[in-house]
């Protein structure tokens, strides 16, 4: 009877260790991005803190997402110092106009519509509150793909068990419903599936 | 110590009770439901530059105004236009997923004889060969648009143009019959009327443009006890309409001619409205009987109708004695200025061609040769033969006055999207050159100069006179405005009636052509969705 307990726990340890530990492991793939990129190290040198002075809201509402490689042109027209992600900055894709192909955390399914006006504007949410302080970090982290999904992991969140998030992680529907149940606005499928 | 089969028994069990405390099973089901919306076979759109293109509702003749979210160059997202002079911003819940349809199982995508593959040759020989044999008839669902030109002088040779009349159009057939004029060009003054009295049609339940009565309520009645626009509902059931009526009176099936003849006879007697016209025969015991009504019921109900001018009644399905009451209660139908399609004579045809405007439900009770377009297969076709039109927005729609509108109006919708190879529109089938037919109907716009022009957005029209060609005006069309008449250009229709009419007799044209049934919604809105809650009430909330 001892050997049979023994057993079973030994079992459900084994399971435990692999759902938790080995599971994400072997669930994500870590990429990292085309080049480096600092925010910190541009929001100080160009004298910008805000968000929306390289994401840019355009003129109809709709956004502008990353910046293209033409932004990138004013200042790295040529490489600013020897490092081998300046040169493959100017040399891959400013030069040849291309624009970089980055892995983007919050890219959500095709299905989903999201304004990035209407929550800035209108409910005067701070990107911080849904994409991190992404502003102050040093380096860009690295991009991890759910291998079945394909999705980012940032989708999901970090937590594993979901439970105990910061409240910029997960961008799953569940996290918009509890945002909106919180501020009392109703959405409807329409408001986010077109 | 060698593990025994219980112990591996029990380390089973508990890794497998384990796991259930590990985010893995769950994990996985997530995933595994996010992996079956990517699987290769199904499409995706492109990623790439969001733009918003104007354009409007192919799916019905009503023209609904639409926003098309346009992600690298294909269509993603369809929302209404606010401020369309048509609908208004609203929208049956079919369109919101209309951009979808092009990819559906029953896209048809080759042409078909008696449901094997066959060739536009062969199509188009058979077509020549049965017009030498005798006449052909060609079935428009939309008159008034460059292309219904093209079908209607294809037809004109030697055989007949026929209209396939919508529930709005055929409800105005009486008037059509009293007055001469076609029923296509006729409408409803809802916009004057502050009362409705409604023998059956579902107003507020995708009768009409979406948008057009549903937006008047909205404003005018939703909510209020006593309401500047009383509508009241007569039907058997309690309908989605009946239920947000002002009042809502259960007749028996079948009675509408008898309540409609009742109700004017009290009108007539107790003098609530001028006295113009014949006088039915029914008494008000005989319509209570008929009814299943009190015949103190029909007296206040007649009452009630007169005290709010002007009325106005809609019967569902051109009950002619409903159109006489409405005659009795001031009409308030209009004719629109524009050019009405002629009435066909009946004839024996030879060969029917249906355009892919016309619902799919319409079969042509004739033993001729048919010749079907459609974009889509809505299945139990009689048609000998089934030829792949166009889908949506994959061609330069146009958009004629919606059926039952009071006033004429024009639009166009941009191709937003290819079109497969090898389908084609049944004016291009017969020869016409569909983009020359469009811009001659901008110029007989253009040469009337009536009317303007509403920009996408604009509140105000800018008057079709301050533009210099019609080509310009074709772009401006192109680019989402509309021509919408001077509402002044519509006039009110006298209609000559000597006696009261019997119940629903001698107001179609007649013939095979008018013995169907035309739906509301169009092909591939499914009984689910028809019986559904999910077409637009607005102000439900309110209830």
């Amino acid at each position: 009877m001892p050997r049979t307990l023994l057993a079973f726990a030994i079992g459900f340890g084994a399971a435990l260790a692999a759902g938790w530990g080995a599971f994400p492991r072997v669930l994500y793939q870590k990429k990292v991005q085309p080049i480096e990129f600092r925010h910190k190290t541009h929001a100080a040198k160009s004298g910008t803190s805000a968000c929306g002075d390289c994401h840019a809201l355009r003129d109809d509402g709709g956004f502008g997402g990353i910046p293209a490689t033409a932004s990138c042109a004013g200042c790295h027209g040529e490489p600013m110092g020897a490092t081998k992600a300046e040169a493959a900055l100017v040399n891959d894709y400013v030069k040849p106009h291309r624009e970089t192909p980055w892995l983007v955390y919050a890219r959500q399914p095709a299905n989903v519509r999201f304004s990035h006006a209407i929550h800035t504007r209108l409910a005067g949410l701070k990107c911080a509150e849904c994409h991190g302080a992404q502003g102050e970090t040093d380096a860009v982290k690295p991009y991890e793909v759910n291998r079945i999904s394909g999705y980012s992991r940032d989708i999901w969140g970090r937590s594993m068990s979901r439970l105990r998030r910061a409240p910029h992680e997960g961008m799953k529907m569940t996290d918009c419903e509890d945002c909106h149940r919180k501020r009392g606005v109703e959405a409807g499928c329409l408001g986010c599936h077109q | 110590m060698k593990p025994s089969r219980r112990n591996l028994l029990a380390l089973g069990g508990g890794a497998m009770a384990g796991v259930v405390f590990t985010p893995l099973p769950w994990k996985l089901l997530d995933d595994t439901a996010i992996w079956t919306q990517n699987w290769p076979w199904i499409p995706q759109p492109a990623r790439g530059p969001v733009e918003v293109k104007a354009a409007a509702c192919s799916l019905c003749p009503h023209g609904c105004g639409l926003q098309v979210r346009m992600a690298a160059g294909f269509p993603v997202g369809v929302s209404g236009a606010p401020a369309h002079p048509v609908s208004g911003g609203a929208l049956c819940p079919l369109a919101f997923g209309a951009h979808q349809l092009n990819w559906h199982p029953r896209r048809l995508h080759e042409v078909r004889r008696r449901g094997r593959a066959a060739s536009w040759d062969a199509a188009s020989m058979a077509l020549r060969a049965a017009a030498a044999e005798g006449p052909v008839a060609v079935i428009d669902g939309r008159p008034g648009r460059g292309a219904s030109a093209i079908l209607r002088d294809f037809a004109g040779k030697s055989g007949a143009y026929i209209t396939a009349p919508g529930p709005e159009e055929r409800s105005l057939a009486p008037y059509a019959a009293w007055s001469g004029v076609p029923a296509s060009a006729l409408g409803y003054d809802l916009e004057s009327a502050r009362t409705i009295i409604s023998f059956g049609a579902p107003l507020l339940d995708g009768w009409g443009t979406p948008g057009r009565f549903t937006r008047l309520w909205s404003t005018h009645a939703a909510g209020l006890g006593d309401p500047e626009l009383r509508l009241i509902q007569i039907e058997p059931g309690l309908s989605h309409t009946a239920t947000l009526a002002w009042r809502w009176v259960p007749a028996r099936p079948g009675s509408d001619a008898a309540l409609a003849a009742g109700l004017a006879r009290v009108l007539v007697e107790e003098r609530l409205v001028p006295a113009k016209g014949p006088v039915p025969a029914t008494s008000v015991a005989d319509a209570a009987g008929a009814a299943g009504l009190p015949a103190d019921a029909i007296v206040e109900l007649a009452r009630m109708i007169a005290q709010r001018a002007p009325a106005l009644a809609i019967s569902v399905d051109g009950e002619p004695a409903v159109a006489a009451l409405n005659l009795l209660l001031g009409g308030g139908i209009v004719q629109r200025r524009e050019t009405a399609a002629p009435q066909a004579a009946a004839i024996a045809p030879r060969a029917v061609v249906i355009d892919a405007t016309v619902p799919w439900e319409y079969e042509p009770a004739s033993g001729a040769e048919v010749f079907r377009f459609a974009a889509w297969d809505g299945g139990g076709s009689k048609a000998d033969w089934l030829l792949p039109a166009p889908g949506f927005l994959e061609e330069i729609t146009e958009h004629p006055s919606a059926p039952g509108s009071a006033v004429a109006s024009y639009a166009l919708s941009p191709a937003l999207m290819d079109a497969p190879a090898d389908v084609r529109g049944a004016a291009a089938f017969v020869g016409g050159t569909p983009a020359d037919a469009v811009l001659a109907r901008c110029q007989e716009i253009f040469r009337a100069r009536n009317g303007g022009l509403y920009r996408r957005g604009a509140k105000d029209a800018v008057p079709l006179a301050s533009l210099e060609s019609a080509a310009r005006l074709q772009d401006e069309l192109l680019a989402g405005a509309v021509w919408v008449d001077d509402p002044a250009g519509s006039r009110k229709v006298r209609c000559e009636l000597k006696e009261w009419p019997a119940a629903a007799a001698g107001t179609h044209r007649g013939g095979w052509a008018d013995a169907w049934s035309a739906p509301v919604l169009p092909p591939l809105a499914t009984k689910l969705y028809q019986e559904s809650n999910l077409r637009e009430v607005p102000a439900r909330s309110r209830i």
